[in-house]
């Protein structure tokens, strides 16, 4: 991968909330990448865009949730979130309803985004 | 070039699709585990637009009794195969 | 090349255990080496000491043991998905007050920091996942 080195890594975040760990165990690498000095970018695909929703709240039986890491994303300075147009829009969403500032990325735009990152990981 | 690893099928998943919007025109696409269902039949079409570059793993086609089955686009690989594609990409991106 | 697996599927459950060992054997015939295997997600299953399946089935904790024996991969088990599913060494139980251990060498309890340190140190990393 050394033809990649200068890179900034990219997580891609395809898992909604609360449902399963996959979100949350992505976002600690995301953390865990930007806290050892990696630019880390943030995609979130497909179901992933349910992530930026407002309003989450923990769950019933005290599970933590993932809004309150999201809050801590800029502490990190992991500052560029990019969201799946395409997804939002089929959940009838736009970025008006996301709990934090992020860019949306039309899908035509996707090849080259993943082209442009190193490493990858996919969550 | 990138390879991506799909292990979802169209018959039961979105994942698939959101590969597909992620690669790039000379990125690959390996099927393996229940992935090589989308490799069967008509599903097999959704993969018109990257023919060429879709690869499945045959022991996993050969274990689901579907190896003849095989749409004749795709290219069947073995596991040395598998590592192969790996070493041609410069990095793979597992869709699950 | 020198290559690392993150395996993220618990063992028996999904397949992606079974394919990341195939895969693992496929790339070290190829003249590869087999740097590191790291354990996320439900994947750090994988490292039970307790694992007792089938005589007529594939031992995985055996298979990935062997692994290290033979080739000197490294098996790091992030800790952080590990203790809470009950994958602890003999250290940490003692940490936590808790009698038995589920992990042991050649497994290591590592942070998830290695899993980064594996993208400057490796060629390729291949993921596996349920």
């Amino acid at each position: 991968m050394s033809d990649t080195t200068n890179h900034p890594m990219l997580v891609v975040l395809r898992h909604a909330p609360h449902g399963s760990s996959w979100l949350r165990e992505g976002l600690d690498v995301a953390l865990v990448g930007a806290a050892l000095g990696k630019t880390v970018n943030l995609l979130f695909l497909g179901d992933g865009v349910l992530a930026l929703r407002s309003g989450q709240q923990h769950g019933p039986l005290g599970q933590k949730g993932t809004h309150p890491t999201l809050d801590m994303l800029e502490m990190y300075d992991i500052d560029t979130l990019l969201v799946d147009s395409e997804a939002l829009t089929q959940r009838g969403l736009t970025v008006a309803d996301l709990q934090l500032p992020a860019s949306p990325v039309e899908a035509v735009s996707l090849p080259e985004l993943f082209a442009q990152h190193s490493p990858i990981y996919s969550f | 070039m990138l390879l991506h690893i799909l292990n979802r099928s169209q018959s039961s998943s979105r994942v698939p699709l959101d590969t597909l919007r992620a690669m790039s025109g000379n990125d690959r696409l390996l099927l393996i585990e229940d992935g090589v269902y989308g490799a069967v039949g008509p599903l097999a079409n959704v993969f018109a637009a990257i023919q060429g570059r879709v690869y499945a793993l045959q022991e996993d086609l050969a274990s689901r009794g579907l190896e003849d089955r095989r749409d004749p686009a795709i290219e069947l690989v073995d596991m040395d195969g598998f590592v192969a594609l790996t070493e041609q990409a410069t990095q793979t991106v597992s869709w699950y | 090349m020198n290559y690392a697996l993150l395996v993220q599927g618990a063992p028996y459950s999904q397949q992606a255990a079974h394919s990341a060992l195939r895969f693992a054997h496929a790339l070290i015939v190829r003249g590869h080496t087999l740097g590191t295997v790291f354990f996320y997600h439900d994947g750090v299953y994988n490292a039970s000491r307790l694992a007792a399946p089938p005589q007529d089935e594939p031992h995985l904790v055996e298979a990935w043991r062997q692994l290290h024996e033979d080739h000197g991969t490294s098996l790091l088990v992030c800790i952080a998905a590990a203790l809470r599913r009950g994958i602890i060494d003999e250290r940490e139980a003692r940490r936590h007050g808790k009698e038995g251990y589920t992990l042991e060498a050649p497994f290591e309890l590592t942070g998830l920091g290695q899993l980064i340190d594996v993208h400057t140190s490796h060629d390729r990393l291949v993921t596996f996942s349920p």
